[in-house]
Order: structure tokens, then C-alpha cells, then sequence
């Protein structure tokens, strides 16, 4: 009887508790007022970016000597949990690295606006739509991140076209790749789509060639029309891609880093939707195929009246957390980060196309003079503006796509109701 | 003669003894347990801190996903036979002595030492589209299997993999059971002339029974709890979303959307599911106490 009583009343305890409280935490203050900055990133590890992070601690201790500053490096596949649950606590690093896009805007009220402190900035580095929510800026980008198409020079010398005139429209590419696997028994596009990103690489990559240039902008300022002729063309383009067999075959169980990126620079597949930041880029590739093999082509026009563009965002930049305690010095490292200096190590050792644009690019290659040039007139990219909810539901839309499972048109409404919803 | 103080304390004794462990119990076990099902009533993102009744919950019962993760759990339930049979005529085998019976005992007792991830990576490499597994069926003249990649398949593959690493563990409690088999039944059937088939269903499943249950209640739990690794690394949940279970569930909403609320929903109904399970282990157990 009393342990039943007992029961009962840590129910009833339990019971009047519910629904109050938070499950993201107070987010009361904490940090270190030792004059110590903590920054959590999944790049500080790496050995490429060690003359990065060397050249950002001594700029910023030569301006705040009294400060320390202690990088704990995370695993990726598991650093959003781990900074969730450092958000839920309220506590955690002072400084914390973010990918552009989703990841930082679903995040953005556990952070500090930077616009006061990075304004001088501004000029300097490209890429800070990525990391502006609400008209407020709340990282700085460090690295562009794009998806521009590679593919492979020696591939096209075998298969009787010309290596230095890729295809301008969607027909030429088809016909390309018809050629190609018919000659050489390589796959046109090495896909990757384990964990659906390889849809998101193949809207952002290919869209400027299928939307108008006007949808085109119109989708970045969130005026997302899934209703239209030419958002649905994105997703039938996927689908005639895989049914037209121009994939390599598995693409759904490929994951994309690195199986596919592999196929691609072991010479399986003769064109794969990139990245130019630190990884599946340029000088991953260059490892494997010579840089005069490796060429960057433009978007295949599908749609009249669409003019092909370089689709990039900020990759990933360093912001600061709301609990910290010395804001100040927390944006000036962030600065210290984004120094011309330390991005220029950053670019020489891991090949990333930094976001600062006085840097010096000329010596790296024709694939990244092909690239750097068409940064001026290069647009963000698509998928960078949808949701993590939205892109999660692309990611499993896509595979049913392949597999036939959905129709076109019923995962353009599914998208249109959860982007709507979000 | 005690004087009433004494007897006061040492009336009192027991639960100052056992306070420390009560404490522990209800600060670190039930305390968070709350905490979670609390958070299950309130919202994410701009709702945060607010109480939003059962949204929740019924978003949760809403989306097709978790609905998709219920229905693996269900799957994995019927599949729980299987996984209870395998290392029962194993062990089967290796109690009859077939040949090799010591080096088989240890061969198969090894993969329950690898971590799910060593194991996950391991099949992937195997199964992989282009990989030795379909290599081997195209050279034999069967069509290449998308194992990872199609959603008809994928569940099973994974299912598969896990039985493969764990079965070690049910064989060497199958063993145990054998240990306390009276040989005699088994001479006596063998004398009556009984087949193997026979002496399997007549003489051993009965002197098992315990045993049998056991590794069944086991099995279920471990099937349910310890398939995150597995399916962490060998399809993310896909394709499709068609090997989700509540715990990757749970994992995608708290730390890739963003959405501890709805996590904590999830948490809660997964350990409404394990409550259950866990009922129906001690009933089994407690009935089978009973044939003693």
C-alpha cells in the first residue's frame, strides 16, 4: 500500500510538471571569465587546416594576449548533437563553427548578431548570406561552398568528343553521356545518394541551367513556387537522369563521401556535381586525375532563357554563442579566423576556396582559375535556402524517385506543404 | 530490554541504509525520466518553454516516418523466431558434438566482441553494390541485389547483420541451458530409434524451455535498443526511410532537426514500447519459474 502511495506521488509530481519548462534550456549565462574562449569546430583536428588555425591564434593573441583560446575539435557525424545538447544546457563553447544555410538559421537563438563587429569585414569576404537570418548576420564565412560540375577530360578524349567543349544544353549532355558509357563502359554521373545529399547537389548544381533566372532569384529571396513548370523539371531531370541510366547503378546505397567522389577520381564516371571548399573538390580530385584532365563545366541548359551560374554560398563560417562572456573577444577571434592571413594557410593546404577575395588563386590550377572567375556572377545556391526538415524530406523523395516510388508530382507537393510549413 | 530510542533506530536502520540508493534511483533515473516526458508536452523552436498539450504526440503519430519506425518494430518482432532459432540449432549442433565442434563454438561466439560500427562497416564494404557479395551472385549467374539500396530488402539485410553479431551471446546461453540437459533422455531417445528432427522437438525444446524464453525476451530487448549503430552505418535510416526504428528516430529529430520536444515525444511513446516488453519478460519469466 505505502509503495503504491509512493508511486503515486512521484506520478503526480510528475504529472503536475507537465508542459512547463523547456526543453532547450534557459540558456542562462556561463563560460569561462578567466579570460579563456572556447571554440568548437570539426576542423581544427584535421592536419590540412593546422597553419589555419596556427596563423588565427597568433593574430588574435597578438591583440588580446590575456586571453586564451582552447579548440576542441568534434566529430562531424555528431557534432550538431553534441552542440544541441550544449544548447539545451544553456552552457557550452564560446565560439562555435557552422555549416551555411540550414544548419546556422535553425539554430540562430543561441547566437550573437555580428553585425556590429565584423562590418569592417564586409567587403573583404564573400559568402555572408549563408549565415544572415532575419537581415542579421550571425557568423563569418571562412570557406565558399559550391557545386560545380567536374568532369573528366581523358573520358571525353576516349569517347570522341571534345574534352574543352563540354555540352551547353541538357540534349548535348545526354547525347554526351550516351557516347561515353557506349565507349569508354564509364558511368556519366558518379551519384552518391545514401543520405540524399546527392539531390541537393544536383538541384543547386544544375537549376541555373532548368529556372529562369527570375524563379531563380525569386526562390532565394523564398518566393518558392513549386507549382511551376520549370521547379518540376529540376525533379523530372533527376528522375530521366536515373532512369536513362546515366547514374552509376547502386546510387542510392553509394554514399557520397567518399564512394562517390571516388568513382568519379578513379575514372568510373566521367562527371560529378562537386564542391570547392575543402573537401570532394578540386585537389581531392587532382590527387588522382592530372589538373589538365580535370575540367569545371557550366550548368546544361534545359530551359530557354536560363543563363547558367555558379552556384556558391558561404561553407562554413564561425559564430558566437548568446552565454558567452566576453562577447567582444569572442567576435574578434571570430575575426582572427577570417583573417586574409589565416584563410590564405587555410586555402595553400587543404585547396578550400577561402571566402576572402584578395587572396591569390592564380597558381592553382585550371580548374580553380575555371571556377574563381564565374564567383562574380555566381548565385546561391538552391538548396541552401531550404530547411533541414525540407531537405531531410528531399533526401527520401529522391530515392523513391529513383526507385519509382513517388511521382514527380507528388514529391513536388510534399516539398511545396513542408517548405510552406517551415 | 531495548529502550524505545534504540528501538526507534534500528527500526529506522533499513531505510537510512537503503536511502543512498533511492537517492541515486530517483535523482539520476527517474528525475531525467520526467524531465523527458515534461519536455514531451512543451514545444521547439518559437513554442519553446510553452506547454502545447499532446502536438506532439500527434504530430508524431501523424508523420509517416514514425509511423514507418513503429511498423520496423512490429517487423523486428516477427522476425524475433528466427533470431532465437538460428543460434538454438547451432548450439543444437554443437552439443551433439558435429565435427569441429570447439572451433565452432568460438568462430561464432567472435562477432558479439566487434563494436556495431567495425561490423556495419565491414558489411558495407561486402554488400556495397558493386561489392564481393553481388560479385560473387553475378558470377554464379544471379542478378546483382541492391541489398543497402532497396527498400524491400534493406530492413532484412540490417536484421540479418544484427543476428549475424549478436547470435554469439544467445549460443553461449543455449550452451549454458545444454549444460543442464539429462543426457539420459537424449540415450533414451536415441535407442528408441528417433531421428534428429525428432529428439530436437520431443526431448530438447522441452528440457530448454527456460532457456528458450530467456534468449527470446533477451533477443527482443536487444533487437529493439541495440540497432542504432547498425543502422547509424549501414543505411542512415534509408532508403526511403524504410529502416528507421524509434531510437534513429529520436536521434534525427534531436540532433540533425533540431526538435527536442518532439525527440522527447518520441523517447517517451519508444519507452511506453520497452515497458511493455519489459512486462512481458517478467511475465515469462515469472511463468516459467512456475513449471519448476
Amino acid at each position: 500500500m505505502k509503495h503504491r502511495a509512493v508511486v503515486s506521488a512521484i506520478l503526480v509530481a510528475g504529472l503536475a510538471l507537465a508542459g512547463c519548462g523547456s526543453a532547450t534550456g534557459s540558456q542562462s549565462s556561463s563560460g569561462d571569465p578567466n579570460g579563456k574562449l572556447v571554440v568548437w569546430d570539426w576542423k581544427s583536428g584535421d592536419a590540412s587546416a593546422a597553419a589555419y588555425i596556427d596563423k588565427a591564434k597568433a593574430d588574435f593573441a597578438s591583440k588580446h594576449p590575456d586571453v586564451t583560446v582552447e579548440f576542441v575539435a568534434q566529430p562531424f557525424d555528431q557534432y550538431y548533437t553534441l552542440l544541441g545538447a550544449a544548447i539545451q544546457a544553456g552552457k557550452g563553447p564560446d565560439v562555435v563553427l557552422f555549416n551555411g544555410g540550414g544548419q546556422i538559421r535553425d539554430r540562430v537563438d543561441a547566437l550573437l548578431p555580428l553585425d556590429e563587429y565584423v562590418a569592417d569585414d564586409r567587403q573583404r569576404l564573400a559568402g555572408w548570406e549563408a549565415f544572415t537570418s532575419d537581415g542579421r548576420t550571425y557568423a563569418a564565412p571562412v570557406t565558399l561552398q559550391g557545386h560545380p560540375i567536374y568532369y573528366n577530360k581523358a573520358l571525353y578524349a576516349d569517347a570522341g568528343l571534345d574534352p574543352d567543349s563540354p555540352a551547353t544544353t541538357w540534349n548535348e549532355f545526354v547525347d554526351d553521356c550516351a557516347a561515353i558509357i557506349e565507349t569508354t563502359g564509364a558511368d556519366c554521373l558518379a551519384l552518391g545518394n545514401k543520405e540524399g545529399y546527392g539531390i541537393q547537389f544536383f538541384m543547386s548544381g544544375l537549376a541555373s541551367g532548368i529556372l529562369t533566372p527570375d524563379e531563380y532569384d525569386a526562390w532565394i529571396d523564398g518566393k518558392r513556387d513549386w507549382e511551376s513548370a520549370n521547379v518540376k523539371r529540376i525533379f523530372q531531370l533527376w528522375k530521366e537522369a536515373g532512369d536513362k541510366g546515366l547514374n552509376n547503378e547502386g546510387a542510392n546505397s553509394t554514399a557520397m563521401f567518399n564512394d562517390s567522389f571516388a568513382l568519379f577520381q578513379s575514372g568510373k564516371a566521367a562527371h560529378v556535381i562537386g564542391l570547392m571548399s575543402d573537401v570532394g573538390h578540386w585537389k581531392d580530385f587532382g590527387e588522382f586525375l592530372p589538373a589538365d584532365e580535370l575540367g569545371v563545366m557550366a550548368a546544361p541548359v534545359a530551359t530557354a532563357g536560363a543563363v547558367p551560374s555558379l552556384p556558391y554560398d558561404g561553407g562554413i563560417g564561425y559564430g558566437v554563442a548568446k552565454w558567452t562572456t566576453d562577447p567582444a573577444a569572442a567576435a574578434a577571434l571570430v575575426r582572427s579566423l577570417t583573417s586574409t592571413e589565416a584563410l590564405n594557410a587555410f586555402y595553400a593546404e587543404a585547396g578550400a576556396i577561402a571566402s576572402d577575395t584578395t587572396i591569390d588563386v592564380s597558381q592553382a590550377g585550371p580548374a580553380v582559375a575555371a571556377m574563381v572567375p564565374e564567383l562574380s556572377s555566381g548565385k546561391p545556391a538552391l538548396h541552401v535556402a531550404l530547411s533541414s526538415q525540407t531537405l531531410e524530406l528531399m533526401g527520401r523523395l529522391s530515392q523513391q524517385l529513383l526507385s519509382g516510388s513517388v511521382t514527380v508530382d507528388e514529391a513536388v507537393r510534399q516539398l511545396a506543404d513542408s517548405d510552406q510549413a517551415g | 530490554m531495548a529502550t524505545p530510542a534504540a528501538r526507534r533506530g534500528e527500526r529506522l536502520a533499513p531505510y537510512v541504509l537503503v536511502a543512498p540508493a533511492v537517492l541515486t534511483i530517483v535523482v539520476l533515473r527517474l528525475w531525467p525520466l520526467l524531465l523527458g516526458v515534461n519536455f514531451s508536452f512543451t514545444g521547439d523552436g518559437e513554442r519553446d518553454g510553452t506547454a502545447v498539450g499532446v502536438d506532439n504526440y500527434l504530430e508524431l503519430f501523424r508523420d509517416p516516418l514514425f509511423q514507418g519506425a513503429l511498423g520496423n518494430v512490429a517487423l523486428l518482432v516477427l522476425l524475433l523466431p528466427v533470431a532465437v532459432a538460428i543460434p538454438g540449432l547451432i548450439a543444437t549442433f554443437i552439443y551433439l558434438r558435429v565435427p569441429g565442434h570447439r572451433l565452432y563454438r568460438s568462430v561464432y561466439f567472435f562477432p558479439a566482441v566487434l563494436s556495431p560500427v567495425i561490423v556495419g562497416a565491414i558489411f558495407n564494404l561486402l554488400l556495397a553494390f558493386d561489392g564481393p557479395v553481388n560479385a560473387a551472385l553475378a558470377a554464379v549467374g544471379i542478378g546483382r541485389i541492391d541489398w543497402l539500396g532497396d527498400p524491400d530488402v534493406a530492413m532484412f539485410t540490417v536484421v540479418g547483420v544484427h543476428v549475424w553479431a549478436t547470435f554469439g551471446m544467445a549460443l553461449v546461453v543455449f550452451l549454458a541451458g545444454f549444460a543442464t540437459l539429462d543426457a539420459a533422455l537424449l540415450d533414451a531417445a536415441r535407442v528408441d530409434g528417433a531421428s534428429l528432427p525428432q529428439t530436437i522437438w520431443h526431448v530438447i525444446v522441452p528440457s530448454l524451455i527456460r532457456t528458450i524464453q530467456f534468449v527470446f525476451v533477451t533477443t527482443m530487448v536487444g533487437m529493439l535498443t541495440s540497432m542504432f549503430g547498425l543502422l547509424y552505418v549501414m543505411t542512415s535510416g534509408g532508403p526511403e526511410g524504410s529502416t528507421y526504428l524509434p531510437e534513429y528516430y529520436i536521434w534525427i529529430q534531436q540532433g540533425q532537426m533540431n526538435r527536442p520536444a518532439l525527440a522527447s515525444a518520441a523517447s517517451t511513446v519508444l519507452f511506453l514500447i520497452m515497458l511493455v516488453v519489459g512486462m512481458l519478460q517478467i511475465s515469462l519469466l515469472r511463468r516459467a519459474g512456475r513449471e519448476d
